[in-house]
């Protein structure tokens, strides 16, 4: 699965200053992911990616599909409803699936 | 689910974030680590420039910094999926504020959706929040249960001492007891969804 779900660059600001990206050293490379390592650190401690490798690795195919059929979810995904419907809740007890779901 | 959406924004442009709430975890899915992993997810690989000066401050984020944060993130991206997975075992005192995080972000940009997963007692909880919320009840199928059976049988191993009729005993009996006994199911599934 990609890291990268989405393509298009964020631009937040004044964007003219390219940090310690403009000699291509290998040092500067490295000083650069250091930085971005911490950065990421910064916003928040939480590696939600390593638990989803977790859970891709216990599942297994088609469990939920049902789920992708329904109106309520081809509207939800379709963004019909704007705000007001903006929410997707699948309930469920403890067990009966809900974090495979696929 | 997100294996879905980010399948789908591959094709499609889209940006998906998730997060998973843990009961074990609690100490550190505090709410401000909650929105901050959000904006980390989304972010990505090219760390904007607000978000570099933000850092250089040398302060620790507060919560109205990573939303303000990640308001500017969404506004730049394609349409966003927050998933957010057991929100009922996120800190119970976190909970009216994820949600009211949530509504913010959606309100200033409608076309976000939201994905959550929780025992239905969370329902009432995001109801405050969003009123026209949809709930599915998930319960497995059968054929998601004999699927699942029958994949453990193919991990046995010791496949050599299971032949046809046996490992079809197996799962008639799993099957049947599991329909008579909602309660089993738990035992069932936790062995994949610790």
């Amino acid at each position: 699965m990609a890291q990268t779900t989405h393509t298009k660059p964020i631009t937040f600001g004044n964007n003219n200053v390219n940090c310690n990206n403009t000699t291509g050293s290998y040092n500067t490379t490295v000083y650069n992911s250091d930085m971005d390592a911490r950065i990421m650190g910064w916003l928040s401690p939480l590696e939600p990616d390593n638990r989803h490798h977790g859970v891709r690795t216990g599942r297994f195919e088609g469990v939920g599909d049902w789920l992708l059929e329904t109106r309520e979810f081809r509207e939800w995904r379709g963004g019909e409803g704007g705000a007001d419907k903006a929410v997707l809740f699948c309930s469920g007890d403890p067990g009966v699936g809900k974090t495979h779901l696929r | 689910m997100i294996d879905k959406l980010c399948d789908q924004a591959r094709e499609e442009d889209l940006a998906v974030a998730w997060l998973y709430c843990d009961y074990k975890a609690q100490q550190e899915q505090t709410l401000i680590n909650l929105i901050g992993a959000i904006l980390k997810r989304l972010v990505g690989s090219e760390i904007p420039e607000g978000i570099r000066k933000a850092f250089k401050e040398g302060r620790r984020p507060l919560l109205a910094d990573l939303m303000r944060m990640l308001r500017i993130a969404i506004a730049s991206l394609p349409p966003v999926f927050i998933c957010i997975d057991a929100l009922d075992e996120c800190l119970p005192k976190d909970l009216p504020q994820l949600l009211e995080s949530l509504r913010d972000i959606v309100r200033e940009s409608p076309g976000t959706r939201v994905f959550l997963t929780g025992r239905p007692h969370v329902g009432e909880a995001i109801q405050k929040y969003f009123a026209k919320a949809v709930a599915i009840p998930i319960s497995p199928s059968e054929d998601d249960m004999r699927n699942y059976v029958e994949m453990r049988l193919d991990r046995d191993e010791a496949p050599e001492a299971m032949d046809n009729g046996l490992r079809a005993e197996i799962v008639r009996i799993i099957l049947d007891k599991m329909s008579n006994m909602c309660v089993g199911l738990s035992t069932l599934f936790t062995v994949y969804t610790y």
